[in-house]
């Protein structure tokens, strides 16, 4: 078993990955908001989502966490009547991704938040090392 | 001899405090994994009153549990700020509040056993 700080720093890192992750599958998402197909009536880019669970190591006695899967949102796509759009249908409509900027903001902001704490976690703990190891200056 | 039981109340003070950190460090990892209920360590007075039996390792084979030293148990809702639509019980606030203070505790100690350890320096040298 490792020592639990050490532990702790595992978790806060196994946390800080995930939260980037996050922040990856939120991007992509931003970067295709208007990604169309390049038929006529082709699907546009569906808007991708991510999720978490938890992981108990018991070599090293934490709790973690790992990426549990990145799936796509069913939502329906977006409609647009643009006859001139290479990726239009017959009767002139192209289907645009189901990607909603506000809430890829939100989603963006609370890794933000979330990866702040992680980090704020993995200071805590190299300052009660420190504080041990200046045991040793006496 | 009172000032080396002190030492190792300290130590073990410490030990516990590093147990709570990695269950908060846990916590605020799974802050976003849906039905992922807060973790906490039995408080530091129940360690020392204790006297449970523990499991020993005989064979290289053996598997501890995790943090066989500390028992961690899953806070009581009631202790909870706020639980989540998906089941998450973690509260970034409270765990950031209980790191800090963890912390504090740790430096206190840290501090304590530094000065005993400049007053045993003391007399020894004469």
């Amino acid at each position: 078993m490792l020592d639990p700080l050490a532990s702790a720093l595992q978790s806060s890192a196994s946390g800080l990955q995930a939260q980037s992750h996050r922040l990856r599958v939120v991007s992509e998402n931003l970067a295709n908001t208007e990604s169309t197909g390049r038929t006529p009536g082709a699907d546009p880019y569906m808007r991708k989502t991510i999720s978490f669970e938890s992981v108990l190591d018991e070599t090293e006695g934490g709790a973690g966490v790992r990426v549990n899967g990145i799936g796509a949102d069913d939502k329906p796509p977006r409609v647009e009547f643009d006859p001139d759009n290479p990726a239009a249908d017959e009767r002139g409509y192209v289907k645009l991704p189901n990607v909603n900027v506000l809430i890829e903001m939100a989603d963006m902001r609370e890794a933000n938040r979330t990866y702040e704490a992680n980090l704020q976690m993995v200071k805590q703990v190299r300052d009660m090392l420190a504080s041990t190891i200046d045991l040793l200056r006496a | 001899m009172t000032a080396i039981h002190l030492f190792d109340l300290a130590f073990r003070r410490n030990e516990w405090l590093g147990a709570k950190q990695a269950a908060i460090a846990g916590n605020i990892a799974n802050a976003n994994t849906p039905g992922f209920k807060a973790q906490d360590v039995e408080p530091f007075s129940d360690i020392l009153n204790s006297t449970a039996l523990k499991l020993v390792k005989t064979a290289s084979m053996h598997m501890l549990p995790p943090a066989a030293a500390f028992q961690t148990t899953g806070v009581r809702d009631s202790a909870a700020w706020a639980t989540a639509h998906s089941g998450n019980s973690v509260s970034l606030d409270q765990e950031l509040v209980k790191s800090g203070e963890a912390q504090r505790a740790f430096s206190l100690n840290s501090a304590v056993v530094k000065s005993f350890h400049r007053i045993l320096l003391s007399a020894s040298k004469g």
